[in-house]
């Protein structure tokens, strides 16, 4: 294989591949318009040009279909550049509206266009690069959109100019546009509903095959075979195009696997509370009144708008906090303190201060509970950072022109006030999972009223369950923050180690005796078992007693409808044999 | 015509036609050619076909309908054999007489003959009148004999007989090496080695290969293909399945376009025919040997006559060209090698084949062999199908083939090689005619079209519509071509429309070179030959419409003015009748006037006009 010199950088020639996937791989930055990666090579909008040099002789050629072929190349020549320019000032002639051509102009260098734009090419952004007639054939396997004349009348439409009837308003063309030419609505009816990332809270979207969130472990994306065009059609299977180590598998399932274990830690976390059921803070109808969770995401440097505070793309002048929303509340029936809400709100309220120093934070609050270490000196810095307290309750939040207003009672002065505001943060609490129930009835474990799992003892013994060998950590045994999450896991850990070192457990002197010939097999025992010790057994056709697990608390022995089950060392007999020997009876 | 066994029945079969024939017949060749036919020559058929059936003469004439016969300029063309007289605009009521006169009788009907506008005198034989003479015709000679719609005639003239040769006494290396060693370049424009090409496509990797024939001929004015395929398609088929079987082929295309409806009719006539008598289709003349053609019909895109476009329309996809990094002759048609060749090329490869490599290239000049057929069309005297050797000078085919510029004006330019060729100037007359030599002036051999132009053809109206033609057939996929040609044309308007600014001859320049090296196939990539081939030979007629507002030829409307030259003028009236915006005005046997108010520059008057009296400034 002979050798191709891009830029001075050696690479191997290789005809199977083109100009630009090698210069990429050398790190070479050409400009791309018209080239996607799952799609076929078009060559269409030719500013990826670059100049070949074979047998002395330079041509330029684009690097997005050009094979790799032996001899010399020049990104970044003086012929490539003025070949550049040339596109890009038609580009900008012909889409006068598209933001990103004027970018790349700017990039490249080019001021401005010596050309007209025609008259019918005022606010066009479309540069007809064909990506998004490409994607809906090739890819999403549609075909609603496609190229209706030639020459300058080319247009990107459907057929017929009629709205589509195959179109499935996935929104790929809209993705892959690199000008954002694309108005959805004249191709279809249909609305899209495009996938949210969940962990962003639904501040952006996110594809079909994703990492979940970045500190992931495995950092192993996942498809989501609900939406993934290639599970669902048959079609699309960029991914598997683009990836190099070749590793999706689209016939992947789900796998459920059987693993014995001696010890289980239940950790199942929280949801956070549902302000809709709260219609009178006015979340979901304004996209100004977010939640804490999306505020921790609009704060994050990881987050979707990395670390800036914006909404409905301004930066927020005025920001409300109410604390306590769905905790501490019986008309949602949640009598209990969600112990993070105050301190988390305190330090969002200490971000916004710190990011838009000019901002107004107020924030309402029933009380205060800054308990933990260190939490009360926070408080008190936040309010010096000119954050104001204010006690109240806030009893509906409505619009007055483009601003918010919090409405509710001074609950120190005891008067009726109003806020305006341009971005109101519920302090939203937190919730048992709506799943907790499934785990409950799984690992036979008590719930308290609150709706959390219940510990074995509140003060004795905190991550302790009433089955034994069952262990709770973190939020799914009661609102808690990280810190104490992070005490009682460690503490659930080391309690699951105790019976795994010992090998063995002890087992209850008193436990059930199934008589195994009267038996009839009808399973109420195993129902009503509040330590999962009973179980049916298959093959002899009777309930079986696990003694390791039995408490003996004797309810199976008196659900029993055929008296079969009976608790040893207290057997009908030997509890008669002790009333006849108290009341003196016997022999006399 | 019967089915043919085997190779040496086909030349059993061609006596057996001959028997049938009396070779002292009368035979009466009607052109039906397209532009006759336009004249009225089926009518005329029609007329000599109840005349010899009145006369009880159908035993003894045979009334033939052709194809083309090349002189489009006097048709309807009729030549009565075998004296080869020629017969110029006969109309149905002169049928008659020529029947009694030159086919019952052996005299002359003196008043249809073609009279030379050199000498005046007239000329009764076909090869005796100028607009012949200085023609080989060595394709569009056969024209004239046969009845397209008849594979007899073309067996009875020879016709298959290099087929039969190719497979009895030649291999397939062999055909390659003589196609080769021919010298025959591509007629569609390239002039790509036509050997080189085969060659190639057999080297590449693959065990199915396909082939084409490129009949989307799409220049303006241009009519060579369409004229073989309807006068001659058994020549083209014939070439094509020599070509199938020296390249290994069993499934061959003819893409041709759906404007063309004699040519798509006779050609599918043509398969028909040919595959009924085992000449097409499966076990050619008993060989073992398969080769089947289907017929592709285009939707009139310009651009589909670029291969890769042409490729991608067959495949069912819009036709739009694709890179070509990769020739189509290692990965074409459905990504397999494919060899496509014109209809003018598949048409010569007989005779290559029948005649050797070394008599055609004894034909032309060193770098171009053999003939090429031009449409000769514009303001010469004698317009139509002119085949002539290569190498042969732009003035020859001019003066004395096209008998030179029309109604005394003087001759300005020659634009050759189709929308995207160049126009070349006077001193450039003694250029000969080869693909080399072409190029080198800027233009270009292409697929023959020629369009002649005189002191009233204004250049820059030229190129902006040769530059609007190919910016509406541009199929818009790639943006220089897209855009860039809509910026000229923009321009070129501008300049024709007195908006003309100094800067746009360096902005036509620049996207001249923007084009060339940018665009995505050939039809952007020479899109500029019409522009710069003008700026270099017509400068001064850009400066004229920039620097003083005027139109030299007194063509761009904005920039001229009509006005009526008082001397001259007789008050006959004729202007003001006749203008259509009732412009004129002017008592009868008085001097005219021109109201410019009213003038929409329409140019009836100057027109009509008999006593020069209008002039264009």
């Amino acid at each position: 294989m002979g050798l191709l010199i891009i830029d001075g950088h050696e690479a191997e020639a290789d005809q199977s591949r083109t100009l630009l996937e090698v210069a990429v791989e050398l790190g070479i930055e050409i400009p791309t318009l018209c080239h996607y990666k799952g799609l076929t090579p078009y060559g269409a909008c030719r500013i990826c040009v670059v100049e070949t040099i074979w047998k002395g002789k330079s041509r330029l050629h684009p690097a997005c279909t050009y094979p790799a072929w032996e001899g010399e190349v020049r990104t970044d020549s003086e012929m490539v550049r003025k070949a550049r320019r040339f596109i890009v000032e038609l580009m900008l002639a012909e889409a006068p509206d598209a933001v990103e051509i004027r970018e790349i102009a700017e990039k490249l260098g080019i001021e401005g266009t010596p050309f007209r734009t025609p008259d019918d090419a005022r606010g066009n952004k479309c540069i007809m690069c064909g990506l998004c007639v490409r994607t809906c054939r090739d890819l999403v396997g549609a075909g609603a959109l496609a190229f209706r004349g030639r020459g300058e009348n080319r247009k990107i439409a459907n057929p017929y100019g009629e709205k589509s009837e195959v179109c499935i308003a996935c929104g790929a063309c809209e993705f892959v546009c690199p000008t954002d030419a694309i108005d959805l609505s004249l191709i279809t009816d249909l609305t899209p509903k495009p996938l949210v990332s969940e962990f962003d809270t639904g501040l952006v979207t996110r594809p079909a095959i994703y990492l979940p969130f970045p500190q992931a472990v495995p950092a192993v994306p996942v498809l989501d075979d609900e939406h993934c065009l290639r599970t669902l059609l048959g079609t699309c299977g960029v991914c598997e195009q683009v990836c190099g180590p070749d590793a999706i598998d689209y016939d992947a399932e789900d796998v459920e696997d059987a693993i014995q274990v001696g010890t289980i830690v239940v950790a199942t976390g929280y949801d956070e509370f549902d302000p809709n059921e709260k219609p009178e803070l006015g979340y979901g109808m304004y996209e100004n009144v977010i939640t804490g969770l999306e505020m921790e995401r609009l704060c994050s440097a990881s987050g979707p708008t990395m670390g800036e505070i914006v909404i409905g793309g301004k930066s927020p002048k005025d920001v409300v906090f109410i604390q306590c929303v769905g905790s501490r509340d019986q008309t949602v029936g949640n009598e209990y303190c969600s112990r993070v809400c105050c301190m988390y709100t305190a330090k969002q309220a200490h971000l916004v201060k710190e990011k838009i120093p000019n901002a107004a934070v107020t924030i309402f609050y029933m009380d205060i509970r800054a308990f933990g270490k260190g939490f009360e000196e926070f408080y008190d810095r936040v309010r010096k950072e000119g954050v104001v307290y204010r006690r109240g309750s806030v009893s509906e939040i409505y619009r007055r022109k483009d601003r918010l207003v919090v409405r509710g009672e001074d609950t120190l002065e005891g008067e009726p006030m109003e806020v305006e505001a341009d971005l109101v943060v519920l302090a939203t609490g937190l919730v048992a999972r709506p799943g907790t129930d499934h785990i409950a009835g799984l690992l036979k474990l008590s719930r308290s009223s609150d709706g959390f799992l219940m510990e074995a003892h509140p003060k004795l013994r905190p991550v302790d369950t009433a089955s034994d060998g069952v262990y709770l950590a973190g939020t799914c045994q009661g609102p808690k923050d990280i810190p104490d999450a992070v005490a009682q896991a460690k503490g659930a850990a080391a309690a699951a180690i105790v019976p795994m070192s010992k090998g063995k457990v002890t087992v209850e002197a008193l436990t059930c005796v199934v008589d195994e010939d009267l038996c009839a097999g009808c399973k109420i025992c195993v129902s009503v078992c509040p330590y999962g010790a009973l179980s049916y057994d298959e093959e002899k056709k009777i309930s079986t007693c696990n003694e390791a697990l039995c408490k003996g608390c004797g309810t199976c022995a008196a659900a029993c409808p055929s008296g079969t089950i009976s608790m040893g060392h207290f057997t009908s007999e030997q509890l008669l044999a002790q009333i006849v020997a108290l009341i003196g009876g016997g022999n006399g | 015509m019967r089915h043919v066994k085997d190779i040496a029945d086909l030349e059993r079969a061609r006596r057996e036609i001959m028997k049938g024939r009396d070779p002292d017949a009368r035979v009466v060749a009607i052109c039906c050619g397209t532009g006759c036919i336009a004249c009225g020559g089926l009518t005329v058929a029609d007329a000599f076909r109840s005349e010899v059936d009145s006369r009880a003469l159908a035993s003894k004439v045979r009334v033939l309908t052709t194809g083309c016969h090349g002189f489009c300029e006097r048709g309807p063309l009729v030549v009565v054999q075998p004296a080869g007289i020629l017969y110029q605009q006969v109309k149905p009521d002169d049928v008659a007489e020529i029947v009694e006169t030159s086919v019952e009788g052996d005299d002359l009907v003196e008043r249809l003959l073609y009279v030379d506008s050199a000498s005046g005198e007239k000329i009764v034989r076909e090869e005796d009148v100028p607009f012949y003479k200085h023609q080989t015709r060595l394709i569009l000679g056969r024209n004239g004999a046969l009845d397209p719609t008849s594979v007899e005639d073309y067996v009875a003239i020879g016709g298959y007989g290099s087929l039969a040769k190719a497979l009895d006494a030649m291999t397939p290396d062999e055909i390659v090496a003589t196609v080769k060693a021919s010298g025959l370049r591509g007629r569609g424009g390239g002039g790509f080695s036509t050997g080189r090409k085969w060659e190639s496509c057999l080297k590449a990797p693959g065990d199915v290969r396909y082939l084409i024939c490129n009949a989307d001929e799409g220049d303006p004015g241009a009519y060579m293909d369409r004229s073989i395929l309807e006068g001659n398609p058994h020549s083209v088929l014939e070439g094509m399945v020599i070509g199938a079987f020296a390249l290994g082929v069993t499934d061959g295309y003819i893409y041709v376009r759906e404007e063309y409806p004699l040519a798509v009719a006779n050609f599918t006539r043509a398969l028909d025919d040919a595959r009924a008598a085992g000449l097409l289709g499966v076990n050619i003349l008993g060989t073992g040997f398969s080769f089947d053609v289907a017929v592709a019909r285009g939707g009139g895109a310009f651009v589909c006559g670029e291969s890769t476009a042409l490729m991608a329309s067959i495949e069912g996809l819009p036709g739009e060209p694709r890179p070509k990094h990769i020739h189509t002759v290692e990965r074409g048609l459905r990504q397999r090698p494919t060899v496509l060749n014109n209809v003018e090329t598949w048409a010569n490869v007989p005779l290559i084949v029948d005649k050797g490599a070394e008599w055609f290239a004894a034909i032309g000049t060193e770098g171009s062999k053999g003939t090429k057929i031009f449409s000769l069309v514009g303001k010469v005297n004698n317009t139509g199908l002119v085949e002539v050797p290569m190498g042969i000078t732009l003035r020859e085919i001019i003066d004395d083939i096209g008998g030179g510029i029309r109604g005394g004006h003087s001759f300005k330019a020659v634009q050759t090689g189709g929308p995207s060729g160049g126009c070349i100037s006077e001193d450039l007359l003694d250029l000969p005619v080869d693909f080399d030599r072409l190029a080198e002036a800027g233009s270009m051999m292409g697929s023959g079209g020629m369009i002649v132009m005189d002191d009233r053809n204004c250049m820059v109206d030229i190129a902006k519509y040769f530059v609007g033609f190919l910016k509406d057939e541009s199929c818009g996929k790639c943006t220089p071509c897209r855009e860039g040609l809509r910026q000229m044309h923009a321009i070129l308007t501008d300049i024709t429309e007195g908006r003309g600014e100094e800067r746009h001859l360096d902005e036509l320049e620049y996207i001249s070179w923007g084009l060339e090296q940018t665009a995505l196939c050939q039809l952007g990539s020479t899109a500029q030959n019409p522009v710069l081939t003008t700026l270099r030979y017509f400068r001064d007629e850009y400066r004229a419409h920039i620097e003083e507002k005027r139109c030299p030829a007194g063509v761009c409307k904005a920039l001229v003015t009509y006005s009526v030259v008082a001397d001259a003028c007789t008050g006959c009236t004729v202007c003001a009748k006749k203008c259509p915006s009732d412009a004129i005005e002017g008592e009868p046997k008085k001097v005219h006037g021109i109201v410019q108010d009213k003038c929409i520059k329409c140019g009836i008057c100057y027109e009509v006009c008999k006593f020069d009296a209008i002039a264009i400034d």
